[in-house]
């Protein structure tokens, strides 16, 4: 009963959303703020994986999601291959140096791994923004083309109108939606929450630990790097500014706010943390000096997130059917 | 045929501490085995370095004649050794249920991601009956769907036993088990061990401070002292043993 009252709630989630642009077709601000939104969801997603489900702290996550939005960008700027390849491209790319970069940090304990990984985040900033040949440096690449349009017959979807593009964004989301789901419910994801609770528990009942740490930050990597280029295609273009330091704090900011382990957490982070603030034209100004206040108050009386705070509210109106139940 | 378990000349220090020192320990069958001795003998790091918690600074462990000294954690778990901790450790966030589920399931990285896409849930609950079976054992399975942070200390502990249980191990280890358990308790935990060993026929090796109950339950005790092996043989023996009431009491 549950979990098909759960999934049924995701699903009409999703229903309403694809529904926004029909509903309110005149709303183009009201969609880009959105798409905005879902392209920090996408790589909110995989630190949720890694943070909300693993329990490693990435502090450099953004720096993966720049790995996949410079080869993305690379690929369509100059023509090489479509929108769909060139994100799968990113995400392998971004892959590839999670991997590389894991094997060595992974074997670092907690807080040390922490510092490894906002070290990570500067040095792939300091490399998108130095490496002129290659990512344009500073200025980066502008004049990415957005995908051609989808002739199916009876609608035709065009991605350079806020509809099309905002329909594509939350294509991606769905589908990065659906890993996670696939990853958590199944015996691996199990197996991630047993690390998560207790390592020496883990490795004690025959769970690899490194192993399953290195995979789980390779596909968080590689789901990272489709944010990423799902964000340069949006903006058209890709730039080191999206990737520093501060976005990955923002990201991480996300995924607390939303809620750490929450299959909607990383939706629900970004809506709030990136539509709002937009919305209210207080976005660069005010954004960290509200999260600030807003952090603080999160870690004393919500530390779950708002989707924590919803599923005790939910628990104590006595209702079971909550939609995302932690790590089941 | 080889033994079960043997060591040889193993040994662990800590800085200037010999925790470990030239154990040379034979399992040579399955059993109910107690391993006593005073605090600060050396047990818990015994079972540590068994188990491969911590590797051993010389020395040899074989298991079925085969070395395993070199083998991590959960490549030695995946061979059949199976433990509890001293502080008794179980995933407080999962229900009993997916507690013992969670052992029971194959943790093999590439048979786990294959799982991801295919969902098969087939050996999941293939291993719900035995679950239920095996917490019904204990008086758990009224808390099979409450999360184990509910349990109380004892009940933990009896949780953390069945977990391992269903893993099929070859060789279990138990770390005080007793400790903290109330007097009634502790009798559904002895005739809980007992029924496992006579069900299975595996190896038991039992580190326990409480006497009675540890003399009551092995047919072998070995007590370690001072990092090293003081006597061994049937609990009657050890009992009157000069050199063991020595190390107890002097």
């Amino acid at each position: 009963m549950r979990p098909l009252l759960a999934s049924t709630g995701v699903l009409g989630l999703f229903a309403a959303l694809y529904l926004v642009p029909v509903v309110a077709p005149g709303q183009l601000y009201a969609l880009h703020i959105l798409t905005l939104a879902l392209c920090y969801a996408v790589p909110a997603i995989g630190l949720n994986l890694l943070f909300g489900y693993t329990g490693l702290v990435s502090l450099g996550h953004m720096g993966f999601a720049g790995v996949g939005a410079y080869a993305t960008a690379l690929l369509m700027k100059n023509g090489i291959v479509g929108f769909a390849p060139a994100l799968l491209a990113g995400a392998v790319a971004a892959g590839a140096v999670g991997l590389l970069v894991g094997v060595p940090c992974l074997r670092l304990r907690s807080h040390f791994f922490i510092i490894v990984t906002l070290a990570v985040g500067v040095i792939l900033y300091t490399l998108f923004n130095n490496l002129d040949a290659l990512t344009g440096g500073a200025e980066g690449l502008p004049g990415i083309p957005r995908p051609q349009p989808l002739d199916l017959g009876f609608i035709v979807f065009d991605f350079r109108r806020p509809q099309g593009f905002y329909w594509l964004a939350l294509t991606v989301f769905a589908a990065t939606f659906v890993v996670q789901w696939m990853i958590v419910r199944s015996d691996f994801g199990r197996s991630l929450a047993a690390i998560r609770q207790d390592e020496t528990i883990a490795a004690a009942r025959g769970v690899d630990v490194f192993a399953h740490k290195l995979a789980v930050f390779t596909i968080s990597a590689a789901i990272a790097g489709i944010g990423g280029g799902l964000k340069v295609t949006f903006l058209r273009a890709a730039a080191p500014l999206s990737f520093e330091l501060l976005e990955s704090i923002n990201l991480v900011m996300i995924v607390i706010l939303g809620g750490a382990g929450y299959l909607l957490g990383p939706l629900v982070g970004a809506v709030l943390f990136i539509a709002i603030p937009e919305v209210l034209r207080i976005a660069n100004e005010l954004r960290l000096v509200i999260f600030g206040v807003v952090l603080v108050l999160l870690a004393l009386y919500a530390p779950r997130g708002v989707c924590g705070l919803l599923a005790a509210l939910r628990r104590r109106l006595g209702s079971k059917g909550f939609a995302h139940a932690r790590h089941s | 045929m080889p033994a079960i378990l043997e060591t040889a000349g193993l040994r662990k220090a800590f800085g200037g501490i010999v925790a470990v020192d030239n154990v040379a320990l034979s399992i040579p069958e399955p059993g109910i085995y107690g391993l006593i001795g005073p605090n600060g003998a050396g047990k818990t790091t015994l079972f540590d370095v068994i188990c491969g918690r911590q590797l051993p600074d010389r020395g040899t462990i074989r298991f079925e004649g085969q070395p395993i000294e070199t083998l991590r954690v959960h490549q030695r778990a995946r061979l059949g050794f199976s433990r509890t901790f001293q502080e008794c450790r179980v995933l407080v966030e999962e229900t009993c249920l997916d507690n013992v589920l969670f052992a029971a399931q194959d943790k093999r990285l590439g048979s786990e991601l294959i799982q991801c896409t295919t969902r098969n849930a087939h050996a999941r609950q293939a291993a719900m009956a035995e679950a239920r079976r095996l917490l019904a054992l204990v008086n758990l399975e009224s808390y099979a769907d409450a999360p184990a942070a509910s349990l109380s200390y004892g009940q933990r502990r009896l949780l953390e036993i069945v977990s391992v249980l269903i893993a099929r191990p070859k060789i279990l280890l138990l770390d005080e088990p007793a400790s903290g358990v109330n007097p009634t308790l502790l009798n559904t935990l002895r005739d809980f061990l007992r029924r496992i060993y006579d069900e299975r026929r595996i190896v038991l090796l039992i580190v326990e401070h409480n006497m009675e109950f540890i003399m009551s339950l092995a047919s072998h005790i070995v007590v370690m002292h001072q990092g090293q092996i003081l006597a061994q043989g049937a609990p009657a023996e050890v009992r009157a043993d000069a050199r063991v009431i020595e190390a107890y009491l002097g």
